[in-house]
């Protein structure tokens, strides 16, 4: 075969004495530049406007932890500072060995599990099945579940309270578990459903094939695929039981009351001790960080499920 | 497979977690169990600040009587939707409840009569405005538990300055010292009133201290015996027009000082003089400009003396509870041992002989002028109406912030008494 030589055509020359390729080099190189520096400054605004969510979001919680080291009068300085002028532990010991503040910490943590495990048990296959079986029930049972974040929360704590009494669950734990589960299940229900409607039906299909029953195709292949769900979903649970107050109030005396309640306490008719309550809210919020800090990764992940679905 | 392992671990983590929860909850952790009928061990609901009032008491009670007290602490704003709830249940979660004054008519229909504990003897010890205030409707239905009432808290280094000492009589003709009148408080207040500081504050975020200008006036607070609607009145505008004179001398956005703010800016050595609850004065921190140098008054007097508004809490025993015999038990040991609680972190009583007690020990010097101003005919409680709490929160409050913006008093006062009207309805 013979091969067709092509005329080689002369590099045009412009008045500069470029080539039109080296121009079109240079524009790209130029429009590479550009893009880099657009990149860079785009970069740039993102980290000034994240700096400033975190400032935004973070201040109250520094502010929160400088004023538990303060001193009592540097608590109530006038105009405020922000960091101690001297710094003492002395709030740490008060609060923490005030009576009932350990027991509250065992209390908070016992009903915030029960409460997360009880919506995990109920929202999961309430979640599912809502999702691969799309019955018109399903949907109504979907919108029905929210109705109870429409109601104030006061107008079912004190009716929840007079129950739980007359089944002689009053100032336990499980049932102010069970009241928070009211809060957290229809969220854990419609945030189980979206991360269920992430996983492809093809999964399932496969499982069976294979051998799998319907519930060893959840268990199985499901349930590992939506895991970073379950640890988001559990997270939002567990924050919900840790930091209520309302129903803690209402719920729990001398048995089962939780450490909101407790921090509240140091707010009195007489007074308020800010120290003390800003060192009690400061350690309550440990095992949360670490519980966050600890699922990072399974959070990320069930954040982001879903995210990619073509 | 790895995903299957975490699961798995993830499930039996969660079941073990589950598990030891749920076997644990079912004792709580928070104490022993609840009281249980007929039994030597009682509930008692308290507001944060009296569970150290009442502590002391409870270990002597007991020693005397055997009876074991469980304190229920709840946040102050928490208290009342507590009470209401399980009043309205009718089961109640407690056997004794230490009530604000102010509650007492509304929940006069859920409590037990006490009558037996208010002896002649234990009448004559206690403040004659809450022994009025504790019976409701023919009954005693509450115990005075500890008592409390605004005096004047004064930076007593200022007033011995001998330079000021000069200066003030020099410019006022008169000697500076605590001040017994309206018209000394103000000169006194105009003073002080220089050099980044105030002599004074005024309080927009809170009613009692004008309530108290309203009964040294000369006038019952708002409702008259019959609770028709007098806030209108000549004295009520006398005493609002005092308030809002003060505001020249005062710290700036008086419409929201409260109790807090007010507390902070004179122990931060802010103010030259605070009309305060007494209880302030054993609670200046040891670290404030000011701790040590701090003189007491009895609170200032008007065209009817001095005068104040009590701040009494009250125990009393529910009608569903059922340990009424323990609960009274407790009581009257309250009643017995009212001076236990002075040596508590609040440091107030209710009986006139436990303030006696300590009024001439050092560190007790705020005693004497709360004596004084509860012994005082001017004194007296709020009035006796369910819809006290409304007509503060919706009426008073905001009708003292806007006086003290600059509003027209008798405007404010007339619209005041419109408003009243309608939720007395």
């Amino acid at each position: 075969m013979s091969t067709i030589q092509r005329p080689t055509i002369p590099a045009r020359k412009t008045s500069t004495g470029s080539s039109p390729a080296d121009i079109g080099r240079r524009r790209r190189g130029v429009n590479r530049e550009g893009l880099e520096a657009g990149r860079r400054s785009t970069r740039t605004i993102l980290w000034i406007l994240l700096t400033a969510a975190l400032v935004l979001y973070g201040f109250p919680f520094l502010y929160l932890l400088f004023t538990s080291f303060k001193t009592p009068i540097d608590t109530i300085a006038v105009p405020p500072t922000i960091l101690p002028k001297e710094w003492t532990m002395a709030n740490y010991v008060n609060a923490l060995s005030r009576s009932g503040v350990p027991a509250s910490f065992i209390n908070s943590v016992q009903t915030a599990v029960i409460s997360t495990a009880l919506s995990l048990v109920l929202a999961v296959p309430a979640a599912y099945g809502i999702t691969r079986y799309k019955t018109r029930s399903g949907r109504v049972f979907i919108m029905a579940a929210l109705v109870t974040r429409m109601v104030p929360p006061v107008a079912i704590g004190i009716p929840l309270a007079s129950m739980m009494a007359s089944v002689g669950l009053a100032d336990t734990p499980i049932a102010l578990s069970i009241a928070h589960t009211t809060i957290s299940l229809p969220l854990s229900i419609w945030l189980m459903s979206s991360f269920f409607e992430a996983v492809p039906k093809d999964l399932e299909e496969a499982a069976t094939v294979d051998g799998c029953s319907r519930l060893g195709a959840l268990w199985r292949v499901v349930i590992p695929v939506v895991s970073g769900g379950i640890a988001v979903t559990a997270i939002f649970a567990f924050l919900a039981s840790w930091n209520e107050f309302l129903f803690a109030l209402l719920m729990t005396a001398v048995r089962s009351q939780t450490t909101p309640v407790v921090i509240a306490n140091f707010q009195t008719q007489f007074g308020l001790d800010w120290g003390s309550m800003t060192a009690l809210a400061a350690v309550y919020s440990i095992p949360v960080i670490l519980l966050t800090l600890l699922l990072q990764r399974k959070i990320v992940a069930g954040m982001t499920l879903g995210a990619v679905k073509g | 497979m790895s995903s299957r392992k975490t699961t798995s671990k993830l499930a039996a983590i969660g079941g073990i977690c589950t598990a030891v929860a749920l076997v644990a909850t079912g004792c709580g952790a928070g104490g022993p169990a609840p009281a249980e009928s007929g039994g030597s061990s009682i509930n008692v609901l308290v507001e944060a600040g009296g569970h150290a009032e009442l502590q002391p008491i409870a270990d002597q009670c007991k020693k005397d009587t055997g009876v074991n007290v469980n304190f229920v602490e709840l946040p102050y704003d928490g208290l009342f939707n507590r009470l209401s709830s399980e009043f309205s249940s009718g089961t109640v979660s407690f056997d004794v409840a230490a009530l604000d004054s102010v509650w007492l008519p509304s929940f006069k229909d859920a409590l037990q009569p006490i009558d037996e504990l208010f002896t002649d003897e234990a009448k004559k010890d206690i403040f004659p405005s809450l022994v009025r205030e504790a019976n409701v409707d023919g009954h005693f239905i509450g115990m005075p538990a500890w008592t409390n009432a605004e005096i004047v808290l004064y930076r007593k280094d200022l007033f011995e300055d001998a330079k000021n000492k000069a200066d003030f009589k020099a410019k006022y003709g008169y000697d500076l010292a605590a001040p017994k009148t309206w018209q000394q408080y103000q000169d006194i207040s105009a003073f002080f009133t220089k050099d980044g500081m105030y002599g004074t504050d005024v309080k927009g975020g809170v009613e009692t201290e004008y309530l108290a200008h309203v009964l040294q006036a000369g006038s019952p607070m708002v409702l008259d015996s019959n609770n028709n609607v007098i806030i209108d009145n000549a004295a009520s505008k006398q005493a609002l027009d005092f308030y809002t004179s003060l505001v020249k001398d005062a710290p700036p956005g008086a419409a929201q000082v409260d109790w807090a703010a007010a507390q902070n800016l004179f122990n931060q050595g802010k103010t030259a003089m605070t009309q305060f609850w007494a209880h302030a004065y054993r609670q200046i921190p040891k670290d404030s400009p000011v701790y040590g140098k701090v003189g007491t008054a009895a609170m200032i007097g008007g065209s009817a003396g001095v005068a104040g508004v009590p701040g009494p809490w009250y125990l009393s025993v529910p009608k569903a509870t059922k340990n009424t015999d323990a609960a009274k038990k407790f009581v009257k040991c309250a009643f017995d041992h009212n001076d236990l609680a002075i040596q508590s972190s609040l440091g107030l009583a209710a009986r006139v002989s436990a303030f006696q007690k300590y009024q001439d020990q050092p560190g007790y010097e705020s005693f004497k002028p709360l004596i004084e101003t509860l012994n005082a005919p001017a004194t007296a409680t709020r009035p006796a109406t369910a819809k006290w709490q409304q007509i503060v929160d919706t009426v008073l409050v905001p009708m003292l912030q806007k006086a003290v913006a600059g509003g027209d008093s008798a405007a404010l006062l007339a619209d005041a008494k419109t408003k009243i009207q309608a939720l007395l309805k």
